[in-house]
């Protein structure tokens, strides 16, 4: 068969069957898109983690008026005095604490009225309620005990944090986005296959004539299953290419752009994945797409079109 | 050029014989009719030829090739070498005439060379030169089965066999479509031809084997209809 009329015969094929192969276009572009998110996920549970851990620091929370439970806030909001003994405890700490700053309740307050621009909540919290903090970067992050037993009952300490649970959380979350995306995958990934085969199936049978006549004179197997075969693959390529766009967007606009901006005000973590790891898994969802078409129609060709 | 040795087929165990102990050696360039009434097993020993159905017991050489020892995925090169008419023509019915019988040459890699000098030569052959841009449902049914014979030749293939080729024909188209064939057969391909036409069997006098229940019950030189006897 001459690819000028290999070519032909797979649009004709395309044509008169376009709405199935509108819909294995569709299905594969969803399964692939939730494969990548999950793959995405784990590259980012994976890359991250440890940059995350290393940059995480310990905040420690000093009183406000309003903190009363904390033992070291007995006297009420902390003091310049008490202020300037953590600091100093915080130097005789080093060199475990490698870096260490001061935010001050005013600071404190316009990154938190930053935060919650939108939020009509915000009108109803003073100032004074936004504890001031020492931000501690430790050389062993995983020493965040050491920085506890130091201040938690220190006076003028409200609460001592690991940023490390916060990342944790977050990791968790990730991780069952992946697992839930893989999961998602997975089924959407069935549906692509009965789909391909019952498109298979149907297109058969609208043109069983020809491939009757293609037996009849002697096409061998191959050339007869091979426009069907190239049809598969090429609406698979075309959902694997929407799916790539469609994560390159998710990564681009929703990642890059706005969770970072979200995370970056929130604690100055901004090591996400981006468009470089989506080209990493792209050359995995273009080959997995065209696999799936190919041994799909394969296998549906061997039930459905008899050579 | 074919040759059936003690061949017997059933579709499913338990079923009646379709062809029971068939011996049968139709020689390169001979011109053969197999008749007998509907359900005599003509139609299952063409499809034993093309190997659309394999014998149950027998030994079945065509062009050949011992088809038991075939692989199935040499099975198309089998085929090349056998052109096929049916009762119902089997046209593509959205292609012009000319495209239904270059398809088969598409279909096998033929270059637009061999395309463009074949087709109108093979039209040519079952008169059909000038109306090679028709669409199949503007034909007769006598011109629409001469595509179809046109289309089983294009490819040059030694054997044809035609399956009825007039059973949807009235008597006059059907004599000129058995003469086609018959031209065919002269220029020396080996032509087998199931039919149950008593008017053309009688007029082209030609080898005739007569089928009763899947059994060979008569095997004639240039023999006629009548002389077909129930046993």
């Amino acid at each position: 068969m001459r690819p000028g009329f290999l070519l032909g015969e797979v649009g004709n094929g395309l044509r008169r069957n376009f709405s199935m192969f509108v819909s294995v276009v569709l299905v594969t572009m969803v399964s692939l898109f939730f494969l990548g998110v999950g793959l995405l996920a784990q590259a980012q549970v994976n890359t991250a983690k440890g940059e995350w851990y290393d940059r995480v620091q310990v905040s420690i929370f000093l009183c406000t008026p309003d903190s009363t439970d904390a033992p070291g806030c007995a006297g009420g909001a902390v003091t310049p005095e008490q202020r300037d003994q953590v600091e100093s405890d915080l130097q005789g700490l080093e060199p475990l604490v490698t870096e260490y700053f001061y935010e001050s309740n005013e600071e404190a307050y316009e990154r938190f009225t930053e935060q919650f621009r939108n939020s009509s909540a915000l009108d109803s919290v003073p100032q004074e309620s936004i504890p001031a903090s020492f931000r501690v970067n430790l050389s062993d992050p995983s020493r965040y005990e050491v920085i506890r037993a130091a201040f938690e009952q220190a006076p003028g300490v409200d609460s001592v944090e690991d940023q490390r649970e916060v990342v944790d959380r977050l990791f968790a979350f990730l991780g069952a986005l992946s697992w839930g995306a893989l999961a998602l995958a997975v089924a959407m990934v069935v549906c692509a296959v009965l789909l391909i085969s019952t498109t298979i199936r149907l297109t058969a049978w609208t043109r069983r004539r020809e491939t009757a006549i293609q037996r009849m004179v002697g096409a061998s197997a191959f050339s007869i299953h091979l426009p069907f075969i190239l049809e598969t693959v090429a609406a698979a390529l075309l959902g694997a290419a929407l799916a790539v766009a469609l994560l390159w967007a998710t990564v681009r606009f929703g990642i890059s752009g706005f969770l970072s901006e979200l995370l970056a005000g929130e604690s100055g973590l901004v090591s996400l994945v981006g468009e470089r790891d989506l080209w990493l898994i792209t050359p995995f969802l273009v080959g997995g797409a065209i696999l799936l078409a190919v041994v799909t129609a394969w296998m549906a060709l061997l039930r459905h079109v008899r050579v | 050029m074919i040759t059936m040795e003690r061949v017997s087929l059933r579709y499913a165990k338990g079923d009646p014989w379709a062809l029971e102990d068939v011996d049968l050696d139709v020689t390169r360039g001979e011109f053969c009719f197999v008749v007998g009434e509907s359900g005599s097993g003509k139609s299952s020993l063409l499809r034993l030829v093309i190997l659309e159905q394999r014998p149950t017991s027998g030994r079945v050489l065509v062009a050949g090739h011992d088809l038991g020892e075939l692989a199935p995925r040499r099975v198309h090169l089998l085929r090349r070498q056998i052109g096929t008419v049916f009762q119902d023509f089997r046209l593509l019915s959205g292609k012009t005439v000319a495209q239904n019988v270059a398809y088969v040459l598409q279909v096998l890699g033929a270059s637009r060379h061999e395309i463009k000098q074949r087709v109108p030569e093979t039209l040519a052959l079952v008169g059909l030169d000038g109306k090679g841009k028709r669409l199949p449902h503007e034909l007769s049914g006598g011109e629409q089965q001469r595509v179809a014979i046109a289309r089983a030749m294009v490819n040059k293939p030694p054997i044809l066999l035609a399956d009825e080729p007039t059973g949807n024909l009235d008597p006059d188209t059907s004599q000129d479509i058995v003469a086609i064939l018959d031209r065919i057969n002269r220029a020396g391909t080996t032509v087998v031809m199931a039919t149950h036409d008593t008017t053309i069997v009688d007029r082209f006098r030609k080898r005739v084997v007569q089928l009763h229940d899947g059994v060979v019950v008569r095997d004639q030189a240039e023999g006629g209809y009548r002389e077909v006897v129930a046993p």
